[in-house]
C-alpha cells in the first residue's frame, strides 16, 4: 500500500490521507460508544431538535444562491470556452451564441431571486432550508446542462449555420428544468403561512 | 478605566457612565456608592481613588476634609436606607432610555453643579459613619430633616450646617424599587430647590447605610454555579428502601431550594432538612415500573405540612429497544392543597442508569391569573435514580450536559460544509491544465484569418 504512494501525485495522497483520518475517527468513536454501552447518547433526533432553526434557514438561503451560481458559472465556462474556440475559425458565431450565455445567467438570477424571497420571510422555519436546497440543486444541474448544450450549439454553428436554431430548442428544454426548481421552492415557502 | 474627577460642569451622563464603568464583579459585597456635588464655590480638588478601590472610612474622612475646606460648608446629606451601583444601572435610564430614568433631579443637579466627587465603592463602615465624620469636620450638630418640615428651613450662607435627610428604600421588591427611587429623587429635587431659592451654596452628598440587592435577587443561579473552596457539607443521598431493606430509590442534591409566589416570591432552602438528617419518606413506593419518592417537611414557607413527591416510571421503548426511566412529574402537597409540576420532560435516563444535572429548575405552568400561586424548585448538583439501584450506590450517571453542545455541533456542521466546498473548488482549480493535445513543435504554426 505504501509503495503505491510513490506513483500518486500530491492530490491523491492528500485525499487518501483525509479520507482515512475521517473514517478511522468515526470507527473509533463508534467502537467506544458500543463498548461502554453508551450508544443511546448518539442521538440524531436530539441534534435535529436542539439545533437552532436559524442555522438551517440561513444554510438554505446560502445554498440557494451559491449552488445556483456554481451551476451558472460552470455553464458559462463550458459554453464560453467553446464559443471562443470556435470563433477563432468562424467569427460570425460569436454574436448569435451569446444567447446560450444568457440562458446560463438566468439560472443565477433564479437563485438570487429565491434567496431574497426566502430571506424576507418573517417566520423562520425549516422549510427555508428545503426550499434553498431545492432551488440550489436544480439550478446547479440546469446550468451545467445548458452549458454543455450551448457548447455543442456553438461548435455546430461554426460548422453549419443552419444547425444553431435547432439546437437552441434543446437548450430551451434544458432551461425549463431550472424554472421547475424555482416553482417548487416557492410552493415550499408559501406553505409556511398557509399550513400553520 | 480609572475614574476621573470632573473639575468642570459636565453632563451627568458622563458621571453615570463613570459609575457604570466601575469594576463590577457581579456581587455587591459591602460597598455603597457615594456621590458628592457642590453648587457654588471653587471646584473640588482632584482626589479620585483608583478603579475598584474600596474607600475606607479614614480615606473618606480625609476626602471630605479636603472637599469641605475648599467648598461650601453647608452640607445636605441624603442618606438612603440602601443603595448600590446596580440601582443606577437598572433604574437610571442610562441605556438610551433617558425618559425612564428614576433620577431626573439628581442628573440635573449634577449637570448644574460646579464640582463633583463620585466614589463608586465606599466601605459600609465608612458610609454608615458618615454623619459622625461630617459632624467632626463641620463642628456642628446634624439637623434631621423630615419632608414636612422643609418649608420651615432657614439657613445662613456663612455658617456651616449639616442637614440629614433620610430616604426610605427597601430594595427587595423589584417592582416598587423604581417608584421608591423616583420618590426619593423628588425629595432631593425639592430640597435642592429650597436651597437654591434661598441662594445658599451647598455641598450635597447622596449615599446610603448599606448596599441594596437589586441584581443579586434576580440571578438565583449565581448561587449554584461554582464551588466554594472549603466545601465541607457533602451529605449522603436520600435513600428509600424496599421491603427487603435494599435501597431502591436514591436522590441527592448539593442545594435544594423551593420558592413560592403568593403576591411576592418567598424562598426557602431545604438542603439541610433533606440531607443533613433522615427525612420522613412516608408515601414513597417503588416497583419495577413505577416509583415515587415522597419527602415530608414541616413548617415550610408558612405551610404546616409540605410534601414533595417525585413520580418516576420505567417503560420499555420498542424503537430504541431498551428501558428508559423518566421523572414524569413532581407533586407538591401543602396544607390539604396540591399542585403538579409537569415541566420535567428533560429528566430521563436509560433504566439502568441514574440522571445527573448540575442545575435543574422546575417551574409550575404559566399562571392563568396574575395572582395565582406559582412554584419554583431549584436544584444544584441534582442526581436521582428510581430503578435498578444496586448496593445502595448510584449507577453510572447519564449527565444532562452532552459532550458537544448544540451550538458546537452547529458550528462544526457549517464548518464541515464549507470545508467540503473549499475542497471541491480547490480540486477543480488544481486540475485545470494547459491544453497540449495539438502541440506539435515541429509542425506549422496555425494561421488565423483576418476576416471571415
Amino acid at each position: 500500500l505504501f509503495l503505491h504512494f510513490g506513483t500518486m501525485n500530491g492530490h491523491a495522497i492528500l485525499y487518501t490521507g483525509v479520507t482515512v483520518a475521517f473514517w478511522s475517527t468515526l470507527l473509533i468513536v463508534g467502537i467506544c460508544y458500543t463498548i461502554f454501552d453508551l450508544g443511546f447518547r448518539f442521538d440524531v433526533a436530539w441534534f435535529l431538535t436542539e439545533t437552532s432553526p436559524f442555522m438551517w434557514a440561513n444554510l438554505g438561503i446560502g445554498l440557494a444562491i451559491s449552488l445556483s451560481v456554481v451551476g451558472a458559472a460552470w455553464g458559462i465556462y463550458i459554453t464560453g470556452s467553446s464559443i471562443i474556440g470556435g470563433g477563432v475559425k468562424a467569427p460570425r458565431i460569436k454574436t448569435k451564441n451569446l444567447v446560450s450565455i444568457i440562458f446560463c445567467e438566468a439560472v443565477a438570477i433564479y437563485g438570487i431571486i429565491m434567496a431574497i424571497v426566502i430571506s424576507n420571510m418573517a417566520e423562520v422555519s425549516y422549510s427555508m432550508f428545503g426550499a434553498g436546497l431545492t432551488v440550489g440543486f436544480s439550478n446547479l444541474f440546469c446550468g451545467i446542462c445548458v452549458g454543455i448544450v450551448g457548447s455543442g450549439a456553438a461548435l455546430a454553428d461554426a460548422q453549419n449555420a443552419s444547425l444553431f436554431v435547432k439546437i437552441l430548442i434543446v437548450e430551451i428544454f434544458g432551461s425549463a428544468i431550472g424554472l421547475f426548481g424555482v416553482i417548487v421552492a416557492i410552493l415550499q415557502t408559501s406553505k409556511v403561512k398557509m399550513g400553520d | 478605566m480609572a475614574e476621573k474627577m470632573i473639575l468642570h460642569p459636565s453632563s451627568s451622563t458622563v458621571v453615570f457612565a463613570v459609575l457604570l464603568n466601575v469594576f463590577f464583579t457581579g456581587t455587591y459585597g459591602n460597598q455603597v456608592p457615594l456621590i458628592l456635588w457642590s453648587s457654588g464655590g471653587s471646584p473640588i480638588p482632584e482626589a479620585s481613588p483608583p478603579a475598584g478601590h474600596v474607600v475606607s472610612s479614614s480615606q473618606l474622612s480625609s476626602l471630605l476634609a479636603s472637599v469641605l475646606s475648599s467648598g461650601p460648608r453647608a452640607v445636605v446629606l441624603f442618606q438612603q436606607d440602601k443603595l448600590s451601583i446596580d440601582d443606577f444601572t437598572v433604574f437610571g435610564g442610562v441605556f438610551g432610555n433617558e425618559e425612564d430614568g428614576a433620577f431626573p433631579n439628581l442628573k440635573s443637579a449634577l449637570q448644574n453643579s460646579s464640582g463633583q466627587l463620585v466614589l463608586p465603592s465606599v466601605s459600609q463602615l465608612g458610609s454608615s459613619r458618615i454623619v459622625q465624620l461630617l459632624q467632626e469636620q463641620l463642628r456642628t450638630t446634624p439637623l434631621y430633616l423630615e419632608p414636612k418640615n422643609l418649608a420651615q428651613l432657614h439657613l445662613s450662607a456663612s455658617d456651616p450646617a449639616l442637614l440629614v435627610v433620610r430616604l426610605p428604600y427597601s430594595g427587595t421588591d423589584v417592582s416598587s424599587s423604581k417608584d421608591d427611587l423616583r420618590a426619593n429623587d423628588g425629595v432631593i429635587g425639592r430640597i435642592l430647590d429650597i436651597m437654591k431659592a434661598q441662594a445658599i451654596p451647598y455641598t450635597a452628598i447622596y449615599t446610603a447605610h448599606g448596599p441594596s440587592q437589586v441584581i443579586q435577587e434576580q440571578s438565583l443561579d449565581s448561587q449554584l454555579v461554582g464551588r466554594s473552596l472549603l466545601q465541607t457539607n457533602v451529605y449522603a443521598p436520600v435513600q428509600f428502601n424496599d421491603s427487603s431493606n435494599n435501597a431502591c430509590i436514591l436522590f441527592w442534591a448539593n442545594n435544594f431550594t423551593v420558592s413560592v409566589y403568593q403576591g411576592k416570591w418567598e424562598m426557602t432552602n431545604l438542603t439541610t432538612q433533606t440531607f443533613a438528617q433522615t427525612p420522613k419518606l412516608d408515601g414513597s413506593k417503588c416497583s419495577d415500573t413505577d416509583s415515587r419518592l415522597s419527602i415530608n417537611y414541616e413548617n415550610v414557607l408558612g405551610f404546616k405540612s409540605f410534601r414533595v413527591t417525585f413520580v418516576m416510571s420505567q417503560r420499555d421503548y420498542k424503537v430504541s429497544a431498551r428501558k428508559w426511566f423518566t421523572l414524569d412529574q413532581i407533586l407538591l402537597e401543602y396544607d390539604n392543597q396540591n399542585t403538579t409540576l409537569n415541566d420535567t420532560r428533560d429528566i430521563y435516563a436509560p433504566g439502568e442508569y441514574s440522571y445527573h444535572c448540575e442545575s435543574v429548575n422546575i417551574f409550575s405552568s404559566a399562571p392563568r391569573t396574575p395572582s395565582a400561586t406559582q412554584w419554583m424548585l431549584t436544584f444544584g448538583g441534582f442526581q436521582i435514580q428510581g430503578f435498578s439501584v444496586t448496593k445502595g450506590r448510584f449507577s453510572y450517571a447519564n449527565d444532562c450536559a452532552s459532550f458537544f453542545t448544540p451550538a458546537i455541533w452547529m458550528g462544526l456542521l457549517t464548518s464541515l460544509l464549507m470545508l467540503l466546498i473549499l475542497t471541491y473548488g480547490l480540486h477543480m482549480i488544481m486540475q485545470v491544465c494547459t491544453m497540449d493535445r495539438f502541440d506539435d513543435p515541429k509542425g506549422p504554426t496555425i494561421s488565423v484569418p483576418q476576416n471571415e
